[in-house]
């Protein structure tokens, strides 16, 4: 179990670095092409300041969506015993997308996260769930290799 | 990759230490306590209000009713056809305004959304209110004078507050529509905007940007404008508008004037994220005042030479003084049973208005004869 739970961690907080860089880059690439200057220094900046105050709260978005998303995905590669890392990639990332888009659906503002206003911003942010889902089967059970290394 | 780190290292301990700072308290403004007198209950989702000379003040209630309310604070409906009117969440009927020689010409302006939920902005339309009669009002002679463009999907940020100018032109105050905010720098629509027009609808000759696809352009670079008040006495405009999470503004606006958004804001996306790393930046307009974190002012009010702003979130009323050119608070005006504050005015009386935000929202008289 205490691996299922690093397994899972790790899949949320991989999944919310790689997405909070992402949402940080459409944020200042809306700014370039506003002629804002970004040098090297500010997108530092930036990427700092959003792992600190939007990491959490996408990590927050993303607890509950792996949740659901890992036991499907776990269901259907026990049901169909096939292609079990495939499921939870898939599950990772359409788990994401339907998150993304029952929130804008709820919450007061049209769109939660400013990186989701485009479609190519959409599906990258919602790729990230398919990052977290290979994560996740990467780490939450032992592969055979490693159970063969253990053995006396 | 080294250079990379080391520079992530350093912007961790900036972002830190700017943290910590942002933690520091302002001193606080002298808190009054006040107890309104409730001069008409039960109207829906109060948006603005005018005094009108015979007595008693036409209100507009979002959904898209226009109300007269006579001096004893009984209600009557005016009739008000608007069919391209689109009210659903932040948008409805919004500000009812006087024209400057109402009592000759009868004629007001009444902003509100039309359109549909894929397509909508703000509109502007003229019209000729009767005088009074044992019918009550109706209004004539409904023109539209102005539409923001381009039409906009979703139902957010439509600003929609309006001011004259001395020279008897109008300002119309603007909303970026909220998915569009890198649109407030674009000169080419209304969205961020705030436009000048005639009362006719037609656009002065010195706008400063005639030779634009929207010449009715002012200024730019606005989120949401929710206040917008001309003082005739200093020749000026004052204008708050909504920041995200933080940054709300009271801006000295000028022709032509850029006021950032987004490229310069004191506040954060509602996630947290930075929507601009810049407070400030050459050729940008800063605040005279701003709040972080946001009370959500909605109102605005010329008082004494002072300026008053209602708040909704804050759920309050404040009173900011112009010193060495900064607006700087000086009171907080809190009521026991604490309510949305839609809109301020202060009357021809010197009664100070507001009214609160809700399903049954209340038009109050406070008063604030305190020195300060």
């Amino acid at each position: 179990m205490a691996r299922i739970m690093i397994a899972f961690a790790l899949a949320v907080i991989g999944a919310a670095i790689v997405a909070t860089v992402i949402q940080t880059q459409f944020n200042l690439a809306a700014l370039v092409a506003l002629s804002v200057p970004i040098d090297l220094t500010v997108r530092m900046h930036a990427i700092s300041h959003d792992l600190l105050h939007f990491g959490p709260i996408i990590a927050l978005i993303f607890i509950p969506t792996f949740a659901i998303a890992f036991m499907v995905a776990y269901w259907l590669s026990v049901k169909l015993k096939v292609a079990e890392r495939w499921w939870f990639i898939l599950a990772g990332g359409v788990g994401l997308a339907v998150a993304f888009t029952l929130i804008d659906s709820l919450a007061p503002m049209p769109t939660l996260i400013a990186a989701n206003r485009t479609l190519l911003g959409f599906i990258l942010m919602s790729s990230c769930g398919a990052f977290g889902g290979w994560i996740f089967d990467r780490l939450w059970h032992p592969r055979p290799q490693e159970l063969l290394e253990e053995l006396p | 990759m080294s250079r990379l780190l080391q520079a992530l290292l350093v912007s961790l301990s900036m972002v830190l230490s700017a943290a910590a700072a942002a933690s520091q308290q302002e001193p606080q403004a002298p808190q009054v306590q006040v107890t309104p007198k409730v001069l008409a209950k039960g109207l829906h989702y109060p948006w603005s209000m005018a005094e009108l000379p015979e007595g008693g003040w036409l209100v507009t209630e979002r959904p898209g009713n226009l109300v007269y309310l006579n001096p004893q604070g009984q209600r009557m409906h005016i009739p008000l056809d608007l069919p391209d009117l689109y009210a659903t969440a932040q948008a409805g009927l919004f500000e009812v305004l006087l024209t400057p020689d109402f009592e000759q010409s009868r004629e007001l302006v009444l902003s509100y959304s039309c359109g549909t939920e894929q397509a909508n902005n703000t509109c502007v339309v003229k019209a000729k209110l009767s005088p009074p009669n044992a019918a009550g009002y109706a209004l004539s002679a409904l023109q539209n004078i102005f539409t923001a463009l381009p039409k906009k999907e979703g139902a957010a940020h439509f600003g929609a507050r309006m001011t004259w100018l001395g020279d008897g032109s109008l300002l119309v105050a603007l909303g970026d529509g909220f998915v569009y905010r890198e649109q407030a720098q674009n000169l080419q629509n209304h969205l961020g905007k705030i436009v000048r027009i005639r009362r006719d609808g037609k656009v002065p000759e010195d706008n400063p940007f005639t030779h634009t696809q929207a010449p009715e352009v002012y200024s730019y670079g606005h989120r949401n404008v929710q206040g917008l008040v001309f003082d005739a006495e200093r020749n000026k405009v004052w204008q708050h508008e909504h920041g995200p999470k933080g940054g709300d503004e009271i801006n000295d606006i000028v022709k032509g004037g850029n006021y950032g958004w987004p490229m310069t804001t004191f506040g954060k996306d509602y996630t947290g994220a930075l929507v601009s790393p810049y407070n400030d930046l050459p050729g940008v307009k800063a605040p005279l005042y701003q709040w972080t974190p946001s009370l959500a002012p909605a109102g605005l009010a010329l008082y004494q030479g002072d300026l008053l702003v209602s708040h909704l979130a804050g759920k309050r009323l404040q009173r900011l003084r112009l010193v060495d050119g900064k607006w700087h608070l000086v009171a907080e005006y809190l009521v026991a049973q604490q309510q949305r504050l839609r809109a301020v005015m202060v009357a021809k009386d010197g009664r100070v208005l507001v009214l609160t935000d809700s399903t049954e929202g209340e038009l109050w008289s406070l008063d604030l004869d305190i020195q300060q």
